[in-house]
């Protein structure tokens, strides 16, 4: 007897669809799985002979082949586990073969016949739901009509990605009397929605700092990195943390990749099942490369860069990093995918993010000329982890002081972050209205024509120029974080004098040689 | 061992040994002829006097008959005479005078350039390597004053005050002539940036150390290189120091020899000026200008040394007030916006027309005033 089951197996932030065929026949009883399993998947042998009979079902002796399609391709975790079983009562005939045409399962099966979640149900589902060449079913089933069947803690999970489709069950017996028609499936988990996202820290927190209040608004503006610089305690963090509250909630296409993103790595979705917030992540200076760009042999989990995908990736103490890892985060930075190349495999995983780095000017963190302490080795060699190439991605690079007495002392009158993501928001469309991306994105080339510069302005860039205070690359980078400001004052068609000059100010020169300035 | 070869050879090559310290060198030299401590550190003629209880240590005797092979006299002295460098040890014709009776006389210095210049005044200007803007300004024009009027300035071309009073000498082009004392070889240059000043200063002054030829700047030699610093002065200027660090070692060194010490005032409480403040109210003598240099040094001068022409663009009226909330200590822009009232743009602007014009400085996003007050 021959059952056909779909499934899903997890590669980077894909799934891919997966046909589970189970042979049953008789002979030496044996249970055997091929098709390229992993070892977590060549276990799930001894979880579903164990489900199965504690659900109350018997498992029949006969020799069952279990074959994971398409072959060629290695296929890991867990998630295959309800698959197969549901597999093997269908090949011994407990589960009639029609009944499971038009559905695919992914879960994770426990001794006693529970379902577990698994990471990456969303991208499973939605292989899953995109139907596959390899499947042998012997009726036509239209993909869109899949109903996937997931554990009951990964309903909205699911839901976010296909809709109501979505079959839920607690436990392999239910899943059984649902298909033979004995009762019929559990109703999907009633919890009430409620928004368990943290509150997103609020702008008005911050006392002083109005550089850096407004480096934030225009980095969330026209999507330019920034960069912190400044002595410790200074709020690089408390800054830092407040900008995704200023981006808009992501657009559907985004927030579907985030999920995917979220799911795959098996990190907790928001109740409501999609990422819609942007997301912040910060992960520590000593993460490893992999850890950061994504990778590993057989899966090749995302790494924080690409869960930042669609928010902000932040990266304090960027000098403490290893200069290897920052080096990785320039091809992403550049093209917003990641791509990572195995022997076995390459995949392509979404990483288009806001990049915020805070570091301390020099290893004591001195800050103010005449008060740091380090020697010119120490100051160079940490000032030279951070390349060139990648100081220069950051459009706008800001000194951060301790606030002083009078700020923190005379409160009021900071601007609530709602305040300022109004603007942000508006200073956005204005940009995606006149050119289709965000200011950050226009190619040098386009500059003259989508952010023309009055003719002041043209000559305060000359005369920095000239003055050898701008460099060419500079250049193009302060034309484009003056388009933003110019977006956020209002409608200006042209790019004016005091627009260009707040955006050469909010990319300070860092002394990364101790080269002596000449007279 | 080669007949022909002359003393210094030999004293040039015992100073690159390991386990060689300005002590020891010294003593060799004390007890015998160059030619003759080469045969003790070889271990072919006893050792005299305190040489005998350093050879006691096998460890030493061991490295220093190793070198003997190592840095043969010829191939050292080969490398000296190719760099134009010369080598005197106190028992030589040339060997400055003034450190004779030195509290711990070098026993051998290299030099590069004009040996004459340590007959003329000397004034040695030294400062923090992590100087400020001012200071940097201060020593630049400081040097450049006390060159014109025919003082030479002995200085340790470091980072910072040092490199900027050598560069101030050089520009100023007049009489007065740079003197280095290194902590590298003579033709070890470092720091790199350096690599400009370190040439000038070979060619249009004197560049001394106490390391031969290749050697790395190691840091233990640069506290001895300061005494040689204050020794050759005949007054020590502290530009720019904090609370610790290698200027205060020339000073301390200075008063172990009673040269006079003279400090450049700075704002209490700056943590730039701390060490100088410190050195005023223990009774340096301040220098607000050349002239007070050159009263210490008894030298007639008749006019005022004040700074030249100013030929930048007077600021306007509304920018003066950002720069007088900067003369008063460094901030950010965020800083200046706080301290005069302005909107962040306002700031940036009045900054930016500052900076264009040569009165404001920013490195890190910190904005200093560069000269002269308004």
């Amino acid at each position: 007897m021959l059952a056909a089951v779909r499934s899903a197996t997890l590669f980077g932030v894909e799934g891919r669809p997966v046909t589970v065929e189970v042979h049953s026949s008789t002979g030496l009883p044996s249970f055997g799985i091929v098709g390229l399993p992993d070892d977590a998947c060549r276990e799930s042998r001894d979880r579903v002979r164990a489900a199965v009979l504690s659900s109350g079902l018997a498992w029949k002796s006969a020799r069952v082949t279990v074959n994971l399609a398409p072959s060629s391709q290695r296929k890991g975790g867990s998630g295959l586990d309800l698959a197969i079983a549901v597999g093997v009562l269908a090949a011994s005939e407990q589960i009639p073969i029609d009944a499971i045409d038009g559905f695919a399962f992914v879960a994770e099966l426990g001794l006693d016949g529970s379902l577990r979640p698994v990471a990456g149900v969303a991208p499973m589902v939605a292989a899953m739901a995109q139907g596959d060449a390899h499947h042998v079913s012997s009726r036509f089933v239209d993909p869109l009509l899949v109903r996937p069947v997931v554990p009951a803690s990964s309903f909205r999970e699911a839901q976010g990605v296909v809709g109501e489709r979505v079959r839920v069950a607690t436990t392999l017996r239910e899943v059984y009397d649902a298909l033979v028609g004995a009762t019929p499936w559990p109703a999907p988990p009633d919890d009430e929605f409620v928004d368990d996202e943290p509150p997103v820290p609020d702008l008005a927190d911050v006392r002083g700092q109005a550089a850096a209040r407004r480096a934030l608004e225009i980095a969330a503006a026209g999507g330019h990195h920034l960069l912190l610089v400044g002595a410790p305690g200074s709020g690089k963090t408390m800054l830092a943390q407040r900008l995704p509250g200023l981006l808009p909630t992501l657009t559907p296409d985004i927030a579907l990749q985030a999920t995917m993103v979220h799911s795959s790595a098996g990190v907790r979705l928001p109740a409501g099942g999609l990422v819609r917030r942007p997301p912040f992540r910060a992960p520590h200076h000593s993460s490893s490369m992999v850890s950061l760009v994504g990778g590993g042999s057989t899966t090749l989990r995302p790494g924080e860069i690409s869960l930042a995908h669609g928010g902000v990736l932040f990266l304090d103490e960027l000098g403490e990093f290893a200069p290897t890892v920052l080096d990785g985060l320039r091809q992403p930075l550049e093209e917003g995918v990641i791509r990572i190349a195995r022997a076995r495999a390459s995949a392509a995983l979404p990483a288009r993010f806001l990049l915020v780095a805070a570091t301390n000017p020099c290893p004591c963190g001195g800050g103010a000329p005449g008060a740091c302490e380090c020697d010119d080795a120490a100051r160079l060699r940490y000032l030279r982890r951070l390349s060139g190439p990648l100081l220069d991605r950051f459009d706008l690079r800001v000194a951060v002081s301790r606030p002083a007495v009078d700020d923190l002392l005379v409160g009021g009158g900071a601007e609530p972050t709602a305040v300022v993501a109004a603007r942000v928001a508006q200073a956005r469309r204005r940009s995606l209205d006149r050119v289709g991306v965000l200011v950050a994105d226009i190619p040098g080339a386009r500059l003259d024509e989508w952010a023309p510069l009055t003719p002041e302005a043209r000559q305060v860039l000359r005369d920095h120029l000239e003055a050898d205070r701008l460099t060419g690359r500079g250049y193009h980078r302060i034309r484009r974080v003056a388009r933003t400001i110019a977006d956020l004052a209002g409608e200006h068609e042209l790019v004016d004098v005091e627009h260009v000059v707040l955006a050469m100010q909010m990319r300070v020169q860092l002394r990364v040689s101790t080269r002596e300035q000449a007279a | 061992m080669i007949a022909d070869l002359p003393p210094g050879a030999y004293v040039a090559a015992l100073a690159g040994f390991r386990h060689m310290t300005v002590h020891r060198l010294a003593a060799l030299l004390r007890h015998h002829q160059p030619a003759e401590a080469w045969q003790v550190a070889l271990g072919e003629r006893p050792a005299e006097g305190l040489v005998a209880r350093v050879l006691a240590d096998r460890h030493v005797r061991a490295a220093w008959r190793a070198d003997t092979q190592r840095r043969t006299p010829d191939v050292v002295w080969q490398r000296c005479v190719d760099l134009g460098v010369t080598v005197w040890w106190p028992s030589h014709a040339h060997y400055p005078a003034m450190l004779l009776d030195d509290p711990l006389p070098p026993p051998v210095l290299f030099a590069r350039g004009d040996r004459s210049l340590l007959e003329g005044r000397r004034v040695a200007m030294v400062g923090t390597r992590n100087a400020t803007q001012a200071g940097r300004q201060f020593a630049r024009s400081l040097a450049a004053d006390l060159a014109t009027a025919g003082v030479h300035v002995v200085s340790g071309l470091a980072r910072g005050i040092d490199g900027a009073a050598h560069a101030g000498v050089v520009a100023a082009d007049g009489t007065g002539r740079p003197i280095a004392v290194v902590g590298s070889g003579p033709d070890v240059v470092y720091p790199r940036e350096h690599a400009d000043l370190w040439a000038a200063v070979v060619n249009c002054g004197l560049l001394l150390s106490e390391a031969p030829p290749g050697a790395a700047p190691d840091a233990w030699r640069f506290p001895l290189r300061n005494r040689v610093v204050a020794a050759l002065a005949e007054v020590v200027v502290v530009v720019e120091s904090r609370e610790t660090g290698g200027s205060l070692i020339t000073a301390a060194e200075a008063l172990d020899r009673g040269v006079p010490l003279m400090a450049v005032p700075g704002r209490p409480g700056s943590r730039a000026a701390a060490g100088v403040n410190q050195l005023l109210r223990d009774g340096a003598a301040p220098v607000l200008d050349a002239g007070d240099v050159l009263t210490m040094l008894q030298l007639e001068h008749a006019r005022r040394f004040d700074t030249p022409v100013d030929l930048r663009p007077r600021p306007r009226a509304d920018d003066r007030a950002v720069y007088r909330a900067l003369a008063a200590e460094p901030r950010t822009i965020d800083g200046v916006a706080l301290a005069v009232g302005l909107s962040l743009v306002e700031a940036a602007m009045r900054l930016a027309r500052l900076e264009a014009a040569g009165w404001v400085a920013q490195a890190d996003g910190w904005f200093e005033c560069v000269g002269s007050p308004l």
